[in-house]
């Protein structure tokens, strides 16, 4: 007997729809076959999942070497693959000046060594979306499974993706907008080392309002970010670089950092994420208007 | 001479037979079925699974009426009306081949006695009657196999004989300990024959779980039958007071008898319809070997049921009947199951599907059994019932049924569910989170997945 699970009825319907069972299953990564696999894999060779393009013996080009994926990247893997392809995801690119921001941050550098905290221009960008969030609350939202509701969060949290050597993972920082900026730093900091030893707690992870993934202590000029579901959005952040600005008269040397939403286009049209990054450019720019 | 055409034609109306052209009548096709015997239903209704069990029926009535004896009741011993016995079978059976009829009638099959064999890959022989054919379905069945080298004798039977109930011999000598040797011994032995089985395995029930088989031979025993199994029988002399059986094996002498059953097998009729002649191909046997969609080798011709070989069964001949004539219509038909149900309608039943515990072992397969004893079932002992167990083969991975066999009153009965639970994938934790109903002999199947799981509290 094969060893896939499939009643009689299922295995008819295939029979009748010429899909081998077997191949199916493999497909799928699974023992058992339901109706709903059977209908869905009767659609296209490309819905019986397409791994096909990956089934290649690579060896026959060239010497290779095999590693397996860890568990952890594997649910990592079928998260983003899921993202990508549920989520009609635009991106929007923008920058924004940050001297104001470096400025305050050299000012209060003594007080951080004295505090034992390390500020980054990440705690400030925390605190900017959360800000930002506050004036915008259809981000702050997330779609209902049947697409029929819109659920509008009273609270915010902002996730932070870390890299790690185990791979990517988001811990959340709860109720960004009661938090003062050193608090912040102090989550970002604790949470970052922490996810380094794979430490993170189940939960101070999921549930944020956004989440924002920064490359800026690596490099690159802009990306594409996969939104982290059920969220509406994701904010990239590359290095920011000292960029000529024309201010009228002349050019002069501003640092800008790269911003990069993409956004659940299903949700958010190009307009409001385009109002959305404008203001939270300007208060990067303007930090005292985070206050206000 | 004119030259008569059939559309769809299928020979032979045993199970295989009417349910292949009932189904194909259904789907639209013109059909024209032909048998030779008087009336539709091949061995299965006339000289098969129908009266046997008519017969069957009978003996158990005449066994219950002893055994409660126990309980402060008594009948006395039974006055045996052979002729009237016999009547009612045939009525049974008349009947049931008159329904037959009745639905070929409605389905406007038209229906041909005569025997018919192949002249070509589109022409048939009817009787001497010149036949084409577009499709063609071959559903001959099976006959007794004949031991060679035996006397002719009246007193040596067949099935088919032996169920016409000539007479209860005083001493019966059956033959080969298969399913139908034990049926026919339960029927005898109960209205009064002595009863000697001879089998040359080691075992009765050959094929069945041994342990269960241990059951039912000592039941046998207990109802009076003698068996010898491992045993052949070498000569045969047949003379005016008796037939006389020397044994060889096991048992080493000679068994009496008024009257021997041979119940040594049956063999594929395949020849009878000189299938070379379409190019069909066909064992030595007589087997015609078909694909899982019932086509022989010849695309446009068709085989089912005894005829294709091993299981003979009569469900097994149906379901290929219907795959045949949906596949005959450009459906996507097709017999995909190894699980067809094996029952021996004796007394207590056997019966079971898929893996033994035996055949497991022997090719290797990863699995654990689990028993539930009849003797712990409150409905067995509240109805009078004796031995009897439920047995499971399960793969200790998956938990999923591997095989199934039941011995005690209405095991054949009780099978259907592990069969429908195998057919459906499920594991030992579906099973015995299913309501059972209490008391009921169907608890044991959940008592034994019970068991396996260890959250069984009955035992
Ligand atoms: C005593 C006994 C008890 C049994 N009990 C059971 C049981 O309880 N359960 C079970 O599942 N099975 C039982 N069987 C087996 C069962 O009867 C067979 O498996 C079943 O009948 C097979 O069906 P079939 O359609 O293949 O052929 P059959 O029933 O054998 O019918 C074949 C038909 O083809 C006809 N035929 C032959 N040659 C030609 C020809 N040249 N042209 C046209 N027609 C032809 C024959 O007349 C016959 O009617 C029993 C068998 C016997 C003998």
């Amino acid at each position: 007997m094969s060893d896939v699970t499939a009643s009689p009825s299922v295995r008819a319907l295939a029979r009748e729809k010429q899909i081998d069972l077997e191949i199916l299953a493999k497909d799928l990564g699974r023992t058992t076959l339901t109706r709903e696999d059977v209908a869905a894999g009767a659609s296209g060779p490309a819905a019986a999942d397409g791994t096909i393009y990956w089934d290649v013996d690579h060896s026959q080009y060239g010497p290779v070497s095999e590693e397996p994926m860890s568990r952890f990247a594997q649910v990592a893997a079928q998260n983003l693959a899921a993202a990508q392809t549920l989520i009609p995801a635009v991106t929007h690119h923008d920058r924004a000046d940050v001297s104001a921001i470096e400025t305050f941050r050299k000012a209060l550098k003594p007080e951080a060594e004295a505090r034992g905290v390390k500020l980054t221009g990440l705690a400030f960008q925390v605190k900017a979306l959360a800000r930002a969030l506050k004036e915008f609350p259809r981000f702050n939202a997330s779609l209902s499974a049947d697409g029929k509701t819109l659920t509008l969060k009273h609270y915010i949290h902002i996730g932070i993706a870390v890299d790690s050597p185990f791979g990517l993972s988001v811990p959340v920082i709860r109720d960004v907008d009661k938090k003062g900026l050193w608090e912040i730093a102090a989550d970002i900091g604790d949470l970052a080392a922490r996810a380094q030893e794979r430490k993170v707690r189940p939960n101070e992870m999921g549930g944020a309002s956004m989440t924002i993934t920064n490359l800026g202590g690596i490099g690159g000029t802009a990306f594409s970010p996969i939104v982290n579901p059920p969220e509406l959005a994701i904010l990239g952040i590359t290095r920011a670089e000292i960029t000529p600005i024309w201010d009228g008269e002349m050019f002069q040397p501003v640092p800008m950092v790269p911003l990069d939403l993409s956004y659940d286009h299903r949700v958010i049209n190009g307009a409001d994420a385009a109002r959305f990054t404008t203001y939270l450019v300007n208060l990067i720019a303007d930090p005292r208007r985070i206050m206000v | 001479m004119a030259v008569n055409h059939a559309e769809f034609v299928v020979l032979g109306a045993g199970p295989g037979g009417y349910a292949c052209a009932f189904r194909a009548a259904d789907l639209g096709l013109n059909v024209t079925l032909v048998d030779p015997r008087a009336d539709l239903g091949g061995v299965c209704l006339n000289e098969g699974c129908i009266p046997s069990k008519a017969l069957l029926h009978a003996a158990e009535v005449i066994r219950e009426a002893r055994h409660v004896g126990d309980w402060g009741i008594s009948f006395g011993e039974p006055k045996i009306d052979l002729n009237k016995l016999r009547e009612k079978k045939n009525g049974i059976v008349k009947h049931l081949t008159d329904g037959l009829t009745g639905l070929a009638k409605r389905r406007k099959v038209n229906v041909v006695r005569g025997t018919a064999s192949f002249t070509g890959p589109t022409g048939l022989e009817i009787d001497g009657a010149a036949w084409s054919f577009d499709q063609a379905v071959i559903a001959v069945g099976s006959s007794p196999v004949r031991l060679p080298g035996w006397p002719d004798d009246e007193r040596i039977w067949d099935s088919g004989s032996a169920l016409e109930l000539r007479q209860v011999p005083k001493r019966l000598a059956i033959v080969g300990g298969g399913i139908i040797g034990l049926e026919m011994a339960t029927i005898y032995a109960a209205l009064g024959s002595n009863v000697t089985i001879i089998e040359f395995m080691e075992q009765i029930a050959p094929g069945a779980d041994a342990e269960a088989v241990r059951i039912l031979h000592d039941v046998l025993q207990q109802q009076g039958v003698i068996i010898h199994t491992g045993t052949k029988v070498v000569e045969v002399k047949a003379t005016k007071a008796a037939l006389g059986l020397s044994c060889e094996g096991v048992f080493d002498g000679e068994v009496k008898a008024d009257a021997v059953i041979q119940a040594v097998g049956r063999s594929a009729n395949g020849h009878l319809v000189n299938p070379q002649a379409a190019g069909v191909a066909i064992d030595a046997r007589g087997i015609i070997a078909v694909d899982a969609t019932c086509r022989t080798n010849v695309d446009n011709i068709f085989a089912i049921g005894d005829v294709t070989g091993n299981p003979m069964l009569a469900h097994r001949a149906t379901h290929q009947g219907h795959v045949a004539a949906e596949v005959a219509c450009g459906h996507a038909g097709a017999l995909d199951t190894d699980f067809i149900p094996s029952v021996a309608y004796t007394s207590p039943e056997l019966a079971w599907v898929g893996l033994i515990a035996a055949t497991a072992k022997e090719r290797g397969i990863p699995h654990k059994v689990s028993r539930f004893p009849w003797a712990a079932s409150g409905r067995n002992l509240a109805s009078g019932g004796g031995d009897g167990m439920t047995k499971l083969v399960y793969d200790p991975d998956t938990k999923r049924i591997l095989g199934a066999t039941i011995i005690g009153r209405n095991a054949g009965e009780l099978l259907a569910e592990l069969v429908l639970a195998m057919e459906m994938g499920a594991t030992l934790e579906d099973i015995a989170l299913t309501v059972h109903a209490h008391p009921t002999l169907s608890e044991t199947i959940a008592f034994a997945s019970e068991r396996a799981l260890g959250t069984l509290t009955d035992l």
